[in-house]
């Protein structure tokens, strides 16, 4: 019995070691979250990108819309609102679009696999003096449910994990 | 002198008939247009159905709950276009998807075109939002031409909009 329990711990501590490294890892490789209170956001732009104005008006409503929600922060500002100008630790948002196909919700419905709507968004998050904090592309799309301007509440959803994964009002 | 007669009676007639024609123009004069508003007005829910009317300088969208108005004069920019939208629509059209034969893809080839029109418009706070609506067709138009006759602000020119509606402009 002794020599079971024996062979048996030295046997569970490596299992406890595998399965422990992964975690450990992935928690050292997170990166800290940079302090932000607030956001503003500016409006899309799309100056290579020829994109109809509904998709960009939905494009910055739900932006705004989606950090209120889930980004983390104790304010979102629209574009130019005056009351963001004495924000201390303020992130501003730059969003351009880099790529868009409308699709066609008629196509999506008749035929689920053709007609997809996706638009594809450099967002660049810098300082109140413009230096840059992130950049990343985020891409949003509408695959079979819903209207062409889903597209835009998908990549809404994501900007704003995107901003919640990195910034917070505390910082750590 | 019967062509004397024939010229008092016609001109008796058409002293009569001007106050129908005046009576049938008043009628054609633009009222409220039942419209939805997709997004961005602040403090209606997305989709919420309603009238939108531009009166004393005023874009006023009426809902069930509550009024809101819009100031023709802090509005930067209107843009009108065109989509389409399934004729069986809502909770029917959802349930549709599950009929036999696949016949919930057959219907969804039906559809009604209508009009977007999309406004950005400024807040006391100087923050900048937008704001998009979908009605029948021919009635953006109408509204962005009263709205800019009050004071708005567009991007594209109202000669261009002289297109049939499926040539609308789309905003580069």
């Amino acid at each position: 019995m002794k020599r079971i329990l024996a062979s048996a711990a030295p046997a569970s501590l490596l299992i406890l070691a595998l399965v422990a490294a992964p975690l450990a890892r992935a928690a050292q490789g997170k990166p800290a979250k940079m302090k932000a209170s607030a956001i503003q956001v500016l409006m899309i732009e799309s100056d290579e990108i020829k994109l109809p104005a509904e998709f960009q008006i939905s494009l910055y409503e739900n932006l705004i819309e989606q950090l209120q929600k889930k980004g983390g922060f104790q304010h979102v500002y629209r574009e130019g609102d005056r009351n963001s100008a004495d924000v201390p630790d303020l992130i501003i948002l730059h969003s351009t679009v880099r790529g868009f196909k409308k699709g066609s919700e008629m196509a999506r419905q008749v035929t689920t696999v053709a007609g997809a709507t996706s638009v594809s968004v450099h967002c660049e998050f810098t300082d109140k003096n413009g230096k840059p904090l992130l950049e990343r592309d985020i891409k949003g799309k509408v695959w079979f449910l819903g209207g062409n301007l889903r597209a835009t509440y998908d990549f809404a959803k994501k900007a704003a994990g995107v901003a919640h994964e990195n910034f917070s009002a505390a910082g750590t | 002198m019967i062509s004397r007669a024939k010229g008092i009676v016609f001109a008796t007639a058409l002293l009569l008939a001007s106050p129908l024609v005046s009576v049938s123009n008043a009628q054609q004069a633009p009222g409220p247009t039942k419209v939805v508003q997709l997004t961005g007005l602040a403090g209606v829910k997305n989709n919420t159905k309603g009238k939108l009317e531009v009166e004393s300088g005023n874009l006023h969208f009426v809902h069930s709950k509550s009024n809101l108005d819009v100031a023709a004069t802090s509005i930067q920019d209107v843009v009108t276009g065109n989509d389409s939208q399934r004729m069986i629509r809502g909770t029917l059209g959802t349930l549709t998807m599950f009929a036999p034969y696949e016949s919930g893809r057959f219907l969804s080839l039906f559809r009604s075109p209508l009009d977007t029109l999309t406004i950005q418009y400024r807040d006391a706070d100087g923050g900048l939002h937008g704001a998009i609506f979908t009605m029948p067709v021919g009635k953006a138009e109408v509204i962005k031409s009263e709205l800019i006759a009050q004071g708005a602000h567009t991007s594209i020119p109202a000669q261009t909009d002289a297109h049939p509606s499926g040539t609308k402009e789309q905003k580069p």
